[in-house]
């Protein structure tokens, strides 16, 4: 297995008493889209802010392609690209300027061509002269995917990328990760938008409370933990569940006009298919619906790691 | 040697200064003007000459160094402290520059603008009063190393600060009266016993009394105990500030 860009190992970090990170290992892969989920406050953005030395870790062990990011940080930031998540932007400078500043500190003369690339991708061409204060935010997103890329990092973290961004924006962008990915950039996420990690991601890791409660890839995941539902609707309201569906676990919806059964990843409805046609009911359409990611999503948070339960240690699927 | 990223940095902060010209140049020079015009000539011209210079010139190496500690400290103080507000510091602690270079490049700006502003002021000052120079050498080596313990100063009180009053407390509440009490504008022998031994515990007096002698020639003390302190100041302001830096302190959570 190729060595991980980026390895975390029992990350903790402590703000006075609050433990934003409580015992972090994970791998990055190389080339991947990683996507970290969690509510508010899980620990996302403590995460990312530490690989990428805004943040230090108060215990644990951070590399960026096998070097460590406190003792060897002018290494591990030459590899690292952010894209923070609040925006930010100097009044002083125009969007060129602000590109090449961030390309300087890199120790980068960013070459006319690339300046033109990035402008074009970014959709800012028009901008180029424009002081930073006159872009709309979109823009100014834009301007810090692009300010996070000037030195052609190894690893991009995106933090919240298009939170507040337009449908279509969103979808751009979208396009630009691929084809950043593509060109061999590894991506880590972290978003609110679990659409966006369903499109986009290869791996997914679901973190809350500072705890990684799964590692997994999106298939795998959703295999894993994603159940499906059946709904049926009867051609006549019953009062109350037969006793034969009650015993699949079946429930009877307010209306006593529709029953549902879950069933749990990997399984079959063939036992609540028998036991409606046990029951006789006079069942007039029915439909299956797969759980996506929100409700995997959601299904972790409040199993606290699904199936492995609240205890569960941070688990990585080979 | 991340050679382009100090002189990106450098460029950055200096270009930051010149284009607001009429807040870090002009000010300063309205104000110089001003003390200039109401304690040289308006009341100067009431004052016998001080240590046989005319009181007009007399006050001017105190005056450049009030300006050159003034702009120093505040080149660093408001640019850092404005990118910890919009959060553009996130550019620059993501980035590989090393602690030293992030320091030079901040209090080497300061140090240009501090000088900037200190040449215009003794260069207007010139004008009315003449532009000999005693010790040249001895009044820039002086006025650089006040411009990089102040620079280094605003880094700190940056770093540390979490409002604009805290940034303002500095100036405010102890550069001020350090220095109008330092002997800008009287010698330390004009004083009673008790306020010349006042004066001799401030540390700017001595920043003062150097520039003066560099420049006129004359001072209350010898200029080697301005020198010796405002390098042992500039040492230790930049020890802390780089210190800050390595411990990530207020930057780095």
């Amino acid at each position: 297995m190729p060595t991980p860009v980026v390895t975390l190992r029992g990350v903790k970090k402590r703000f006075a008493s609050f433990q934003a990170l409580a015992g972090v290992t994970l791998d990055i892969r190389a080339g991947e889209i990683f996507a970290l989920l969690g509510p508010n406050g899980a620990g996302k953005t403590t995460l990312i802010s530490i690989v990428a030395g805004l943040l230090r870790a108060s215990e644990g062990e951070v590399r960026v392609l096998g070097h460590d990011v406190v003792s060897e940080y002018r290494f591990t930031r030459r590899a690292v690209g952010l894209v923070p998540q609040e925006i930010n932007f100097d009044p002083f400078f125009t969007v060129e300027e602000s590109l090449r500043i961030q390309a300087g500190y890199f120790d980068v003369k960013l070459s006319e061509p690339r300046l033109v690339e990035l402008l074009e991708a970014l959709d800012l061409t028009q901008k180029r002269t424009a002081n930073t204060r006159a872009l709309s935010g979109g823009m100014k997103r834009r301007l810090l995917i692009g300010k996070a890329l000037v030195h052609d990092p190894k690893v991009l973290f995106l933090d919240e990328p298009t939170a507040g961004v337009d449908v279509e924006l969103r979808q751009a962008l979208w396009r630009y990760v691929r084809v950043l990915r593509d060109r061999g950039t590894t991506i880590v996420l972290t978003t609110h938008y679990l659409e966006e990690a369903e499109e986009l991601a290869d791996r997914i890791g679901v973190i809350d409370r500072g705890r990684l409660l799964v590692v997994d890839d999106k298939d795998a995941l959703m295999r894993r933990h994603a159940g499906k539902t059946l709904r049926a609707t009867l051609a006549a309201p019953i009062g109350a569940l037969p006793p034969e569906l009650a015993a699949v676990g079946a429930r009877l919806e307010a209306n006593g006009l529709a029953l549902a059964v879950d069933a749990a990843p990997g399984a079959s409805f063939g036992l609540a298919l028998a036991a409606f046609a046990r029951s006789g009911l006079r069942v007039q359409d029915v439909e299956t619906r797969r759980m996506r990611l929100e409700d995997v999503f959601v299904s972790l948070l409040r199993g606290g790691g699904g199936e492995q339960g609240a205890a569960a240690a941070p688990r990585e699927t080979p | 040697m991340n050679s382009v990223g100090l002189r990106t940095l450098l460029d950055k902060e200096v270009r930051r200064f010149l284009r607001v010209p009429g807040q870090t140049l002009l000010s300063p020079l309205v104000t110089t003007t001003l003390y200039f015009v109401v304690f040289g000539f308006s009341l100067g011209s009431r004052l016998r000459d001080v240590e046989g210079v005319p009181y007009a010139r007399f006050i001017v190496p105190g005056l450049v160094t009030l300006g050159v500690i003034s702009n120093a400290y505040l080149n660093t103080a408001s640019s850092l402290f404005v990118m910890k507000l919009q959060g553009t510091i996130v550019d620059l602690l993501v980035s590989p520059l090393s602690y030293g270079q992030v320091l030079a490049g901040f209090v080497g700006a300061a140090v240009l603008r501090g000088m900037l502003v200190g040449v215009v002021m003794w260069s207007v000052a010139g004008v009315f009063t003449g532009f000999e120079l005693a010790h040249p050498l001895m009044a820039l080596l002086i006025l650089l190393l006040v411009a990089t313990a102040f620079g280094a100063l605003g880094f700190v009180t940056a770093v540390w600060a979490n409002s604009f009053e805290q940034v303002n407390f500095f100036p405010t509440f102890i550069i001020t009266p350090l220095t109008f009490l330092g002997g800008v504008f009287y010698s330390a022998r004009m004083l009673t016993p008790a306020l010349r031994r006042f004066t001799l515990v401030n540390p700017v007096f001595y920043m003062v009394d150097g520039v003066r002698y560099g420049m006129l020639g004359l001072s209350d003390a010898h200029p080697a105990v301005g020198l010796g302190l405002v390098a042992a100041l500039a040492a230790l302001s930049l020890g802390v500030a780089y210190a800050m830096l390595r411990t990530g302190y207020k930057l780095r959570g």
